[in-house]
């Protein structure tokens, strides 16, 4: 039988995706779509425009992330973005509510 | 290619520009598609295939570029032109530009607005009785709960302004060209207007009891829902013009129509058919036809 990766629900954990990336080091926007492409075995691509919608929203609200310019390389300028203490504590709380609701969806629709 | 990348964010971006935040956005982005074009070439990738594949990795932009302008508009609002809960009575604004400005709460009083551009402006809650809005242009402006009483606009630019639910008593317009303009749920029993043309104005739930609009062009005005007792169309000209009460024919409403004078006045066969369609005994007599 063919498995399918349901985006839709991937992309409603877009936030909580780029959190824990972030949580591994600063990282570049386009360096995160890579890193999410091999993370989900090439099977999800992260569209540049939704994971800015994060990137920008993140940055803005209470600021869970912050951005500065990386030195210049053979590329151009690049934007890298850093995880704040809030942003850690946003993680946090975003996996504890996954785990919870997990367990829900697992009550309603396996068990 | 480069430019190709360029060209086509620019082209996305075109209605943001200015936007500090989207800017930036759009920085981001174009330095992201380069790095994945470059690699797309590296794999063997040709231009158009590259091209192509870039374009598509972005997904739904516009969107993104409306959130991240709704972010930051708050912030960049405030430098915008802004005397909200200022006392600026007797002020001078004459010939200034102002475009999108704030005036909420405002004491306003006697100030001269003549030959002022203020596209975009708003005026709520203010005082801004014996004003001068002569010559003044207030295009898309929207003004509500102000009182404007004895104020004067002479060859005002009224195109898409709205009034609604303020004060107009003594006010005059003099010479004006009233385009979509909105006059909505106001006292304009003691408004003057001399000289004027209506084109695409919506009189809705005003009070106009008793005016002279004599003389006077209509265009494509709405008075549906209108207090119209003893209003004069003496010699005016109305084309397209539509009469609706608010709810039906009743007798009071009937009485009401009955007292609106139509003499010598020159109407479509549009504006005719609808007055006569409407079941009140006009007095008819004396209109031109055309």
């Amino acid at each position: 039988m063919d498995k399918k990766l349901s985006s839709d629900l991937l992309r409603g954990h877009t936030d909580t995706i780029i959190l824990k990336l972030l949580m591994g080091g600063d990282k570049y926007g386009y360096e995160i779509i890579k890193l999410v492409y091999e993370h989900t075995l090439k099977l999800y691509e992260l569209k540049e425009a939704t994971m800015y919608s994060s990137l920008k929203r993140l940055e803005e609200n209470d600021s869970q992330i912050t951005s500065y310019w990386g030195d210049e390389t053979h590329g151009g300028r690049r934007k890298y973005y850093h995880i704040t203490v809030s942003g850690r504590k946003l993680y946090k709380e975003n996996v504890q509510n996954w785990e919870y609701t997990k367990q829900i969806l697992d009550q309603l629709i396996i068990n | 290619m480069n430019n190709k990348l360029t060209n086509y964010l620019n082209g996305v971006f075109v209605p943001y520009d200015g936007v500090k935040s989207v800017a930036e956005l759009k920085a981001d982005l174009l330095s992201d598609l380069q790095e994945r074009f470059r690699e797309l070439k590296a794999e063997g990738k040709d231009d158009e295939t590259a091209f192509e594949m870039t374009i598509d990795s972005i997904g739904d932009i516009e969107q993104t570029i409306q959130d991240v302008a709704n972010l930051s508009r708050s912030l960049e609002r405030q430098v915008l032109t802004n005397f909200s809960a200022s006392n600026l009575p007797k002020s001078d604004f004459a010939g200034v530009t102002a475009h999108k400005g704030k005036f909420e709460g405002s004491a306003l009083r006697g100030s001269d607005f003549a030959g002022a551009d203020l596209t975009g402006s708003s005026f709520k809650s203010s005082d801004v009785r014996e004003a001068n809005f002569d010559g003044t242009n207030l295009t898309d402006c929207t003004l509500s709960a102000i009182d404007l009483a004895d104020a004067s606009f002479n060859k005002t630019i009224l195109v898409r302004t709205e009034f609604s639910k303020l004060g107009l008593a003594g006010a005059k317009f003099i010479d004006v060209k009233l385009i979509d303009v909105k006059l909505t749920m106001i006292d304009l029993r003691k408004t003057v207007f001399e000289n004027c043309t209506f084109n695409g104005v919506d009189f809705k739930y005003s009070d106009l009891r008793g005016l002279c609009l004599d003389g006077q062009t209509f265009i494509g005005v709405k008075f549906d829902g209108a207090a119209l007792n003893k209003v004069t169309f003496k010699g005016a000209t109305l084309r397209n013009v539509s009469f609706r009460p608010a709810f039906a024919l009743t007798n009071r409403n009937y009485l009401a129509l009955k007292t609106i004078s139509f003499d010598g006045a020159i109407m479509d066969k549009l504006t005719y058919a609808a007055l006569k369609g409407l079941g009140v005994d006009f007095d008819l007599s004396k209109v031109t036809v055309i």
